[in-house]
């Protein structure tokens, strides 16, 4: 990995979003009315609810932040005609991509402080962390394994030549999938394995047991959703590898990228 | 250096495969400015994909800067780089510098070299009041300008412009060209593409003229003219439109290629026929009742010589 230009590209992803800061509007939409109806629906209940509420609501935000910024990453240069300089360039396509995709993932988390924030001050919910410590660490993980999907979505997404329709059809199944928005053993039967192959599942499961008092999580505990969240996104980088690998070639034999 | 080189794009579901680019060879010395001239749907844009390492050759082979395109593309990037023509290809929400600076990261450029860098390409493309607006404001001219400088932020020493005038007005044209010429001054190598006859005269020291994936012939202006010498031009003008005479001289025996142009006030047609035909009266007589302006022998011009071997390839 080339570190300098990663920066770069995360400085660029930076400008062209603080050139136009209200982007952020549509993706806080979503978590802030999941965070509100949920709040409401339950409002004198307090504890676990309001925090899978909380939590629910700001892993929402990050999610939809990585389907959409990340997802659009490379089919915005194509589109945009900078593609072409991108690859007659030295530079690793991937190594561009992952700058935006970490920049993408911060506002994505500041999408969820901002939920948190929004929640304490409607609603008062008074939560406080088990172990603050333990959850930092949790989520700064959560975070690395989204970006790593973001690289996939991005470079997946210009392969398929579908970039919009796939990501508004997959927005919906993500949240539910993920355990956003239910607690994933609610979820039917078929869609437990789902669930179970994306990295951040296990993420939140660690976080609401380091976050919730009395919650035991889908299994293997704190470690082990952290362990096989680890082992995922090296996974996914791995994956990620071979699709930019597959767009280079593409564009090399064919002159285009989407072949399927 | 360029040998036989060939592309063939493969069909996609039903269509046949496409061949591109048909065992063409070439060899361009450092320094110069050379053209790829053609018509639409050449290949002049899959040759130049092919030299800047944008697509792998079918077959044949070539070598920009003593590297093979196929394999060492990563080193030969490093040293080369392409402008295609037309708006697209810059971030718009940035600014001019913030495009130059990013793509100046994409190269490892030293810190202090880029900004200097920066600095001189902004002043060489004619752009330091405007470097801090964004690129959505910029006009149509500056917009092409600016994708030159990042063109050159890794101080290229191959420079390939795929036709890099395509669609402006003509001052802004005439800018640009000016420019290619600044910078083949400078010691860059520049391999353009270009349907326009007069810009390769204009600015190559040598041309090669493609025609259906297939080069034609190559050498400077002068060469060119001299490798279609066995036609000669008779030149005519009419008040009328000759297209009836037109179709009738192009069956005649004797004649290589007819074409005619609109021109205010009046008609052009220039009919290139064989050297040793004696074609004038003939010519004569399909004319009248046009009322003509003007008939007579005329020196073969490059336009001409483009429009000979085109069109014989063609057929
Ligand atoms: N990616 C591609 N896949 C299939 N055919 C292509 C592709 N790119 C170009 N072609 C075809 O190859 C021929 C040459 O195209 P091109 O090199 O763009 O010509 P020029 O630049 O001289 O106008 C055209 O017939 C074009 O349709
Ligand atoms: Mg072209």
């Amino acid at each position: 990995m080339n570190i300098r230009v990663t920066y770069a590209a995360f400085r660029q992803q930076m400008t062209h979003f603080l050139t136009d800061p209200q982007w952020i509007i549509p993706s806080l939409i979503a978590p802030f009315m999941f965070t509100i109806v949920t709040l409401m629906i339950f409002k004198d209940v307090d504890g676990p609810i309001v925090l899978q509420a909380v939590l629910g609501g700001g892993v929402l935000g990050m999610w939809g932040n990585t389907l959409y910024s990340s997802g659009w990453s490379i089919s915005y240069d194509r589109y945009n005609g900078t593609l072409e300089p991108l690859m007659v360039s030295p530079t690793n396509l991937m190594d561009v991509v992952t700058g935006r995709s970490i920049w993408n993932t911060l506002i994505g988390l500041s999408n969820a402080v901002l939920v948190f924030i929004f929640a304490e001050l409607m609603f008062q919910t008074g939560v406080g962390l088990s172990d603050p410590l333990q959850f930092f660490f949790i989520l700064v993980i959560t975070l690395a394994s989204l970006a790593s999907i973001g690289l996939i979505f991005s470079a997946f997404f210009v392969l398929t030549r579908a970039s919009s329709v796939l990501m508004s059809s997959l927005e919906f199944p993500i949240y539910v999938v993920s355990g956003a928005m239910f607690p994933i053993s609610i979820l039917p039967g078929w869609a437990i394995p789902i669930s179970y192959i994306l990295a951040p599942s296990w993420g939140v499961d660690a976080m609401k047991i380091a976050a919730i008092d009395g919650y035991t999580g889908i299994g293997p505990g704190i470690l082990g959703s952290l362990g096989i969240m680890i082992g995922l996104t090296v996974l996914y980088i791995i994956m990620a590898k071979w699709f930019f690998r597959k767009i280079e070639r593409n564009v090399r034999n064919h002159g285009t990228i989407g072949r399927f | 250096m360029v040998e036989e080189l060939t592309k063939v794009f493969p069909g996609k579901r039903k269509r046949p495969d496409k061949r591109a680019v048909d065992g063409i060879s070439f060899h361009v010395k450092r320094g110069e400015i050379f053209g790829l001239l053609g018509p639409n749907g050449a290949g002049k844009t899959t040759t130049i994909r092919m030299l800047s390492t944008m697509l792998i050759p079918t077959s044949g082979s070539a070598m920009v800067l003593g590297q093979d395109v196929t394999k060492d593309e990563v080193r030969i990037r490093r040293r080369i780089n392409l402008v295609s023509g037309g708006e697209r290809g810059l971030y718009y929400r940035l600014t001019g510098r913030q495009n130059l600076r990013f793509f100046s990261e994409l190269y490892g450029i030293d810190p202090h070299i880029r900004d200097e860098r920066i600095d001189r390409l902004l002043e060489l493309v004619d752009l330091k009041e405007s470097a801090d607006l964004r690129v959505e404001d910029y006009s149509r001219g500056m917009k092409q300008r600016i994708h030159i400088a990042r063109a050159l932020v890794n101080d290229p020493e191959v420079l390939f412009l795929d036709e890099p005038t395509l669609g402006l007005d003509p001052e802004i044209a005439r800018d640009i060209r000016a420019l290619i010429r600044r910078m083949a001054d400078q010691g860059t190598t520049i391999l353009l593409t270009t349907h326009y006859m007069f810009e390769a005269e204009e600015l190559c020291d040598r041309i090669a003229i493609i025609s259906n994936g297939k080069l034609v012939a190559q050498g400077n202006a002068l060469e060119l003219k001299d490798s279609v010498n066995n036609a000669t031009v008779i030149h005519v003008e009419t008040r009328d439109d000759p297209f009836e005479a037109v179709d009738v001289l192009e069956d005649t025996e004797g004649v290589i290629h007819v074409n005619y142009d609109r021109v205010p006030g009046r008609f052009i047609t220039r009919i290139q026929v064989e050297q040793s035909s004696d074609l004038l009266g003939d010519v004569n007589e399909v004319m009248r009742g046009l009322r003509v302006l003007r008939i007579g022998y005329d020196e073969p011009t490059l336009e001409d010589t483009y429009i000979t071997l085109v069109s014989a390839n063609e057929h």
